[in-house]
């Protein structure tokens, strides 16, 4: 499988396979047209107003004009939008995995009354989109008093983010070996020890998966957080870039630098951790 | 105890909200006052009837998740069969196309909408140098090209995710019985034909399914390039929903809109359920 030894060659042949060699430059034509719209955001978020006017889309940036950064940051209030994000994601998105962990946990091993209804119930909640629904979830929070508040964003972020996690987390623990968890419960451990000391260390890797993704998604929400914080005071990342739009449309330079800053956090997480994105996407949908 | 505060903030913030909105489509009320009005199904033959942009925004949703279930998937297939190969630098090419499902679909309308830019943006630009003037368009401005101008956004956007599943699914192919295949003399078109597809066809469906359900949650996209405009050329049916009862301060014909795209979801959504489901259990 090791690719790089010899490539360009069917598996156990010796010849270069002509078409997988044409395969590999459409593959390369494809990749800079993907690529391109990056290049394009990077090199204008370098250049003043007059040079984005005045040179050709793709060429780089003669003088750098770092000052895009610095004023985007100021005057699209990145300075607020960023801690919010922050305290928002870091709240939410460990506390999440915690209590679908546990759900999952007791779905799985614990037998009681309805609880197929349940795991039912939940799994129906993992298809439907909640941007369907923005309003009900509005009047929800509202009838709580908890528009414009860190809460009444994190409790709904939750609520639609159980589904996901409950079925993955269900579908690995149920694999967990019988005889361990019922050694230890006769024992007299609690099911809470049996989880804390036996399936979460089993399943860290999937656990791992589930954190990153959820990270991204919660740092990227934009329709909920839309119409539950209001308040320019409690605005998350992709509301602050979605109004330093509507309101510096024309200053092309600092907008793009604002687009930088707003994707970078979410990519870097991605390069670090990338091979979790692939097991955490596919051990839901494609179980081999 | 494990198991209730998951169940209690599910069904206080996902699933009773889902059944408050069947009672506001029968209501007339603004969302924040006491004053709440019974008034049968008149939103509904409003929304249904009387309402001229419900049915664009109708159409628009089904050109839309139509398109999505077509080439994203298609797209993604291709780099996935591409990227299964023995050929140099796969694993940089796999984290480039799949880069853009992991930023903020927000931003990506941001870029998207700038590369648009009638006078200096990426596509303009690049026709000009071409010397192909005669196909420089107000890409999110004419109402008859906008729709398709975000889709090539999404497009970018969403094909990196199907790549991934099908880039697992093709993992699951027994390379067994693709040996087999070459020895009984298959050739390589025939192997793809009677060992990878058939193999391939829950990963498929998978894939379809979720390609179909994530088109319903394309409202960031439409939003930040278009906000629906121009002359609600790219309206959908989830946003607009979400302007009447938000911004036009009418609850009960933006639940009923939302009561009519959930009728819609659940039927996809519960055959595809069961399927899972007994895949679910047949893992077991």
């Amino acid at each position: 499988m090791s690719g790089l030894a010899s490539p360009f060659r069917q598996a156990g042949a010796e010849r270069v396979d002509p078409l997988l060699v044409a395969l590999w430059i459409t593959l390369i034509i494809v990749a800079v047209i993907w690529i391109a719209p990056f290049v394009f955001i990077i090199f204008t978020s370098l250049k003043s107003n007059a040079t984005v006017m005045g040179s050709g889309a793709f060429s780089p940036p003669t003088s750098v004009a770092w000052e895009n950064f610095t004023n985007a940051w100021r005057r699209g209030n990145f300075g607020t939008t960023v801690v919010n994000s922050t305290i928002i994601t870091v709240i939410k998105v460990p506390l999440g995995l915690m209590i679908s962990a546990m759900a999952a946990y007791s779905l799985s091993r614990i037998q009681f009354w309805g609880h197929k209804a349940i795991f039912l119930a939940i799994v129906f909640g993992t298809m439907i989109p909640f941007q369907v629904m923005l309003a009900p979830i509005f009047k929800q929070v509202n009838s709580f008093g908890l528009i414009n508040t860190y809460v009444g964003i994190i409790l709904p972020y939750l609520a639609f983010g159980v589904p996901y996690q409950v079925f993955i987390l269900h579908g690995f623990f149920k694999d967990v070996p019988k005889e361990l968890s019922e050694a230890a419960l006769i024992d007299g451990a609690s099911h809470f020890t049996v989880f804390r000391r036996i399936f979460l260390p089993v399943s860290l890797p999937v656990l791992a998966a589930l954190l990153i993704l959820d990270f991204v998604a919660t740092w990227n929400e934009f329709a909920m957080a839309l119409v539950i914080l209001q308040d320019p005071q409690r605005w998350t990342l992709p509301l602050g870039l979605m109004s330093f739009q509507s309101q510096f449309a024309r200053d092309y330079g600092q907008l793009n630098a604002a687009i930088v800053m707003t994707v970078l956090p979410a990519a870097i997480v991605y390069l670090i951790f990338q091979r979790y994105f692939v097991s955490g996407l596919t051990s839901g949908a494609v179980k081999e | 105890m494990l198991l209730a505060p998951a169940v209690l903030v599910y069904a206080v913030f996902a699933f009773y909200p889902m059944i408050d909105v069947i009672q506001f489509s029968f209501m007339k009320w603004n969302g924040l006052n006491a004053d709440k009005q019974w008034v049968g199904l008149d939103n509904y033959r409003y929304v249904l009837a009387v309402d001229p942009v419900f049915w664009v925004a109708f159409r628009n949703t089904l050109i839309w998740t139509a398109l999505s279930v077509i080439f994203p998937p298609l797209i993604g297939f291709g780099l996935a069969l591409g990227l299964n190969q023995n050929i140099p630098g796969r694993s940089p090419l796999r984290a480039l196309f799949y880069m853009p499902v992991i930023i903020a679909p927000i931003a990506v309308a941001t870029m998207w909408r700038w590369m648009f830019d009638p006078f200096f943006g990426l596509f303009n630009s690049l026709l000009t140098t071409a010397g192909w003037t005669n196909l420089i368009q107000d890409w999110l401005g004419d109402r008859n090209v906008a729709l398709y101008s975000v889709f090539i956004g999404y497009v970018w956007e969403v094909a990196g995710f199907s790549m991934v599943l099908f880039l697992a699914g093709l993992q699951g192919v027994s390379q067994t019985l693709i040996e087999a295949a070459r020895i009984d003399g298959a050739g390589r078109f025939q192997v793809f034909r009677y060992v990878t597809l058939p193999a391939l066809r829950p990963t498929v469906t998978i894939v379809l399914i979720l390609s179909l359900i994530n088109s319903l949650k394309a409202f960031d996209i439409v939003y930040g390039m278009t906000g629906g405009g121009p002359a609600q050329s790219t309206q959908m049916l989830a946003m607009w929903a979400y302007t009447q009862a938000m911004q036009l301060g009418d609850f009960g014909r933006g639940s009923a809109i939302s009561v009519v795209l959930l009728l819609i979801t659940v039927v996809i959504v519960v055959p595809y359920l069961r399927w899972t489901l007994k895949r679910h259990e047949a893992y077991q």
